[in-house]
């Protein structure tokens, strides 16, 4: 064998770091697997609590989890990969919410009551609970910010307080105090708009 | 029971109403399930993303086994492009014959006007038209002998002029 051959040979050769390589990958690429079909649905209504449109918050659970791909090497430091992919799609659609600022699909009440389950009522009491519903998410995007991202995480019973101030990135003592506050302002500016009415 | 105290905590129970009422809502919009085939999207979403470059392998026999391997071929490199650089340095050594040189100035004050000598612009003089005789001081005029002065035009052709004061 010439030499020429033999160096041909050794380009076509694939190295031991490479299939080290390979492995690794499938293993990656196994690991996000999962994650995706734990964690998927959980991101999903994460991401709808705030967009409020289907089509977005699957677009950022998307996005979410092709970021987790582009860091999969430090997959293996996470501690709490929930909390972590929360926080991950957390920030997403705070930022998508931030860049679009459009109107939420769930401001129409026909949109909601579509959405919303209906097992056992009348189409007037779908309709009569889509507007109440309707009218509070209303009030709830005049809260201000802080208070409106509490008050929206503990309405997910996976996440107890400690995970929500790992997600906001705050102490739990803050979480209480801004949960308190965000009680408050929802009863009151819910008693305004009834004695408006 | 105290009135203030009454009215007090049946504010809080409103309170805690319209804030129950309001976190139901939310829990409601919260535990809303995900639509089919979602982890299908995301699954061929990420199996479609651009993966990162790889890195080329040595070839076996050109692979260098230690870090001394890795060092002469950096010194060769640096021999390479070092002796490449003196090699264009040399051979442009200011004042060595055959070296490129810039072009000097013709004068060291300035530019020089090569000779030329400015004349200034002239105007013709004014001339002026010939007068309209009259035909009977014309005719008294031919028998006279006439003056004349011939002074030449602008075209070069000598011109007869009558000058009136003189007719007399």
């Amino acid at each position: 064998m010439s030499a020429s051959q033999t160096i041909f040979a050794g380009w076509m050769e694939i190295p031991e770091s490479s299939v080290r390589d390979q492995t690794r990958q499938f293993a990656d690429e196994e690991a996000l697997a999962a994650l995706v079909s734990q964690y998927a649905a959980t991101l999903y209504r994460v991401a709808y609590s705030v967009l409020r449109n289907p089509a977005d918050a699957e677009d950022a659970v998307q996005e979410a989890f092709l970021r987790v791909l582009r860091h999969r090497d430090s997959l293996a430091e996470v501690r709490d990969q929930r909390v972590w992919l929360i926080r991950i799609v957390w920030n997403i659609v705070l930022d998508r919410k931030r860049r679009a600022k459009t109107r939420p699909e769930t401001d129409d009440v026909t949109e909601l009551a579509r959405v919303l389950p209906s097992d056992g009522l009348t189409a007037e009491q779908i309709a009569s609970a889509a507007q109440h519903h309707a009218h509070v998410l209303a009030c709830v995007d005049q809260l201000p910010t802080k208070e409106r991202e509490v008050l929206m995480l503990s309405a997910f019973e996976e996440l107890n307080s400690v995970e929500i101030a790992s997600v906001l990135g705050i102490t739990e003592s803050s979480v209480r105090s801004r949960l308190f506050r965000a009680r408050n302002l929802m009863a009151g500016l819910l008693e305004h708009s009834r004695s408006l009415r | 029971m105290n009135p203030s105290t009454s009215n007090q905590s049946s504010n809080r129970s409103g309170n805690t109403a319209a804030s129950d009422a309001a976190e139901s809502t939310l829990r409601l919009v919260a535990s809303l399930s995900a639509p089919d085939g979602l982890e299908e999207r995301v699954q061929a979403a990420l199996k479609s993303a651009p993966r990162a470059g790889q890195i080329l392998a040595w070839p076996t026999l050109a692979r260098p086994v230690s870090g001394w391997g890795r060092a002469a071929a950096a010194a060769a490199i640096c021999f390479v492009v070092a002796g490449g650089g003196w090699g264009v340095v040399a051979r442009l050594q200011p004042g060595q014959a055959g070296s490129a040189k810039g072009p000097g100035l013709a004068s060291p004050a300035g530019l020089s006007s090569s000779g030329a000598m400015r004349t200034p612009q002239t105007l013709h003089r004014p001339v002026v038209p010939a007068a309209v005789a009259n035909p009977v001081i014309a005719t008294a005029q031919s028998a006279q002998p006439v003056h004349h002065r011939n002074k030449p035009s602008a075209a070069g052709k000598v011109v007869a002029q009558s000058i009136p004061g003189e007719a007399k």
